[in-house]
């Protein structure tokens, strides 16, 4: 699974297999704790196991359980879901020069989460039109059921689960950070991008920390991009721009 | 779940799908215009550098521990650097992301 831009070497089914083991990691254990959480608020097992299947996107469901349950007004539980995922505005049109025209693509945008637009940033430049399609389906839908399964099994054995495996929710989790690490380390091939993404990945941090973790990615992103502008206007010391 | 919760969801899934397609269908058109104006279609210099900062911003949330201690955030760093090692030996993405997890793992179940 090279992260350089050489040529994808093996099968795309296989390798957009292989490329999703890694997110179910990190997908699986928060599934599982949003089953669980979703059962003991009131939701059904089959109601919160669609409620992953439609609406697929972590924060947004966690939110969409807890203001259901609180006795939120409708129109206040859809704004503010829909401004959590509204960072994913930006993700189509960012994939959308490696897609050729496809009416196929447009259903299998559902599977556009965070962690599969960075993949297919990553992954995509290096294929071939088809082959991007093959990869993005296995990837795209291994991860979309690991979230269904995930949900299933914390809202049927959640509790059980967590009991007798607690740390699977510890260390399974570190899967993500590993797979960003790998994935933005090939970006930082010169000092402004360097510069660039150290400040989008510190903001970020920081913002989670200190309690804004549904702004912190796009807050942060935003952060990082003005970082590489302002490196691009500093003046060089013969006076010009570089 | 009632029939006034069943609709919030719905809308909820219908305006994450679209969020997720229409600017994706924007991109499309605007790209196969150019193409067609003889022009070579390109992405917006602003969106391909919101691409990979969005990444590293996600790497940034994911750094924060399930349960943030002081150990856990060693276990993290110590982690992210067994990582970084493994890529730089090996430049791929599969044995780096099992190195990282096992080290992270194993200071965990050690000493956690």
């Amino acid at each position: 699974m090279n992260t350089a831009t050489n040529t994808l070497s093996s099968n795309p089914w296989k390798q957009g297999a292989k490329d999703a083991l890694p997110l179910l990691g990190g997908y699986v254990p928060v599934a599982v704790s949003f089953g669980l959480i979703s059962v003991q608020s009131g939701f059904g097992v089959l109601e919160t196991i669609l409620v992953s299947a439609f609406i697929y996107a972590g924060a947004s469901q966690f939110l969409f359980v807890a203001m259901v349950v609180s006795g939120a007004p409708f129109w206040l539980v859809i704004v503010m879901t829909l401004l959590i995922n509204s960072r994913h505005l930006v993700y189509g049109p960012n994939i959308a020069p490696y897609l050729e025209k496809d009416i196929r693509w447009v259903p299998l945008m559902h599977l556009l989460t965070d962690q599969i637009f960075a993949l297919s940033l990553t992954r995509m430049p290096t294929m071939s039109a088809k082959e991007r399609f093959r990869w993005y389906v296995s990837a795209g839908i291994i991860a979309w059921l690991s979230w269904i399964s995930g949900t299933a099994l914390g809202a049927i054995v959640g509790d059980e689960l967590m009991q007798r495996w607690p740390l699977i929710g510890e260390v399974l989790p570190f899967a993500l950070p590993a797979l960003f690490l790998v994935m933005v380390l090939p970006r930082c091939s010169d000092r402004r991008w360097t510069i660039t993404m150290v400040v989008a990945t510190a903001t970020a941090m920081l913002l989670k920390l200190f309690g804004f973790p549904n702004i912190a990615i796009p807050a942060a992103a935003i952060c990082g991009a003005l970082a590489y502008y302002a490196i691009q206007s500093q003046p060089t010391n013969k006076g010009a721009i570089s | 779940m009632s029939g006034h919760t069943w609709m919030i969801l719905l809308s909820i899934a219908l305006g994450t799908y679209l969020i997720r397609t229409l600017p994706y269908l924007w991109m499309s058109r605007k790209l196969n215009k150019q193409a067609a104006q003889g022009g070579v279609g390109s992405t917006p210099v602003w969106l391909t550098i919101l691409g990979p900062t969005m990444i590293a911003a996600m790497f940034g949330t994911s750094l924060v521990p399930v349960e943030p201690s002081f150990f856990s955030w060693i276990a993290t760093a110590v982690g992210c650097v067994a990582t970084y090692l493994m890529w730089r030996r090996t430049r791929s993405m599969g044995y780096p992301i099992v190195v990282g997890v096992l080290v992270f793992g194993a200071l965990i179940v050690l000493f956690g």
